[in-house]
């Protein structure tokens, strides 16, 4: 199929996009890297009347600053896998986004594009509730920040209003030494994942001084898994039993089942994927000890 | 309808097009270049694979309005109706290709990894090359002779690469 008639214009730079998308409100939609939007249009099942092209605005740096990372909404996936901000500071982001599509997706998806699609299993969704991200939306009235755990409202739906747009991504470093790891699993390479779990360890003299997790395929949108966390945090790297604590994830979590995989299959991967995350997150971990 | 120039295998295109149209429609319609192959439409089997300014794009997820004032690459620059290209002829060789539909897609794809293999001056192995072409799908050839194509092509570049320096 083809999509439905619209009007297409190209913003100059920031102002103008916010210009247009507050002139054409409900009507009007952002269109960056099209990798998620023009299949919906192609099937209709998204039918804009006037599209916003942002692919000249720039808001693709990656910076450090003041113990976080400013990452600009039209950074391409591809990006991290290269850049060494990335490798440096948010290793289980890094994982994560081997696991998004395939390499032609991957060279023109975009951040801003993939939290607002808000796909339920999307990798940068769930590693941005991982690192507690705020997400920096504008519009011609001004700015505001959403955590992003309030930004995801379920499968699709995020907190973007009409009229706004993503412009950048503020992730918070993890602190001291850490380690993260990424595990999914999908049904070919490249596919959506049937399910999710990353973690990031925080420690100090063998010890997990804070911990994080996220569990993709849960719910409709990522969560963080607060009993996991609390268990983690005091433990020993050495003492760490990653396939307990995987076992138990599958106690704290009620996945859906959908066409793909049943309910009861889908929790028990999910509490072996984060077994198996876990467990890598704290060998490396132990490897970088002194 | 928008007016839009698109410099195609080298040559200037001006098109009358509507802003809903695909560059996968426009390239085949309007500059008669059916190499491209539209296999879905919407980003899963990887036929419709061009290059935009060198680099790899599903020109079914691609609106030919974004793309005025661009250089398009297709299939049917890489070695004519001959397919002389050496991917070609390895592909041809290796029984990489059957019906055929998929072939465009995968030596787009393909090519620049093919081409940053060689410039690097490594072999990649079999999962690599698997990646690289994850977003292509071939109903076909069971995908190994597409395998044995690629590092065949690499394997012939780097060779010469090295009697060129001896
Ligand atoms: C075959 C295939 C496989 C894929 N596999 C995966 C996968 O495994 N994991 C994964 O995470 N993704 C996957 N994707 C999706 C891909 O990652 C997309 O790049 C991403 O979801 C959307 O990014 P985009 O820049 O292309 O956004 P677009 O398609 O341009 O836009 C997506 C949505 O976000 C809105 N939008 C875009 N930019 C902004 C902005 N700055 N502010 C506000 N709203 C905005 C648009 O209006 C639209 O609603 C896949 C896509 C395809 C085609
Ligand atoms: S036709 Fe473009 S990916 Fe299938
Ligand atoms: S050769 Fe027939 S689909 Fe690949």
């Amino acid at each position: 199929m083809r999509p439905k008639e619209f009007v297409y214009h190209r913003a100059r730079d920031l102002d103008h996009a916010l210009a247009l998308l507050a002139e054409h409100g409900e009507e009007a939609r952002p269109i960056s890297g099209g990798q998620s939007l023009v299949p919906m249009m192609n099937l209709r099942l998204a039918r804009p009347d006037h599209l916003v092209d942002v692919n000249d605005l720039g808001l693709d740096e990656i910076r450090e600053e003041a113990g976080a990372l400013h990452v600009g909404a039209m950074v391409r996936h591809e990006r991290y896998l290269t850049d060494p901000l990335i490798r440096r500071h948010l290793p289980a982001l890094l994982e994560a986004v081997h696991w998004i599509g395939h390499p032609t997706i991957r060279r023109n998806g975009t951040l801003g594009g993939s939290l607002c699609h808000a796909d339920p299993t999307a990798e940068l969704p769930a590693m941005a509730v991982l690192h507690g991200a705020r997400i920096v939306l504008a519009s011609t009235a001004g700015r505001r920040e959403v955590a992003a755990c309030d930004f995801f409202k379920g499968a699709y739906m995020t907190d973007v209003q009409p009229g706004e747009m993503l412009v950048s991504v503020i992730f918070p470093c993890p602190q001291g030494a850490h380690s993260g790891a990424f595990e999914e699993l999908g049904e070919r390479l490249g596919d959506f994942a049937m399910g999710s779990f990353g973690v990031v360890l925080e420690h100090e003299g063998g010890v997990i001084r804070r911990a994080a997790t996220v569990c993709g395929g849960a719910k409709m949108t990522p969560i963080r898994l607060p009993e996991i966390e609390a268990a983690l945090q005091g433990q020993t790297l050495a003492g760490l039993d990653a396939a307990a604590l995987g076992d138990r994830v599958t106690g704290l979590i009620a996945p859906a089942g959908d066409f793909q995989v049943s309910a009861e299959y889908r929790r028990a991967l999910i509490g072996e994927l984060a077994g198996r995350a876990l467990q890598r997150a704290r060998d490396i971990a132990l490897n970088a000890q002194p | 309808m928008t007016r839009i120039t698109l410099t195609v295998n080298g040559r200037k295109h001006v098109v009358e097009a509507e802003p809903r149209r695909l560059l996968a429609d426009v390239l085949r319609e309007d500059c008669g270049l059916t190499g491209v192959h539209i296999g879905c439409a919407h980003g899963a089997c990887g036929c419709c694979t061009v290059h935009v300014d060198g680099s790899p794009r599903l020109s079914c997820l691609t609106f030919a309005v974004q793309m005025d004032g661009r250089a398009i690459r297709t299939v049917e620059d890489l070695g004519g109706t001959e397919a002389t290209h050496p991917l070609q002829q390895a592909f041809r060789r290796n029984h990489a290709l059957q019906c055929g539909y998929c072939t465009p897609g995968f030596l787009m794809a393909l090519l620049p990894f093919v081409e940053a293999q060689v410039s690097a001056g490594q072999m990649p192995d079999d999962d690599e090359i698997r990646e690289a072409m994850s977003g292509n799908i071939c109903r076909c050839t069971g995908y190994q002779g597409i395998v044995e194509a690629v590092r065949e092509t690499i394997g012939d570049a780097l060779a010469a690469k090295t009697e060129a320096a001896q």
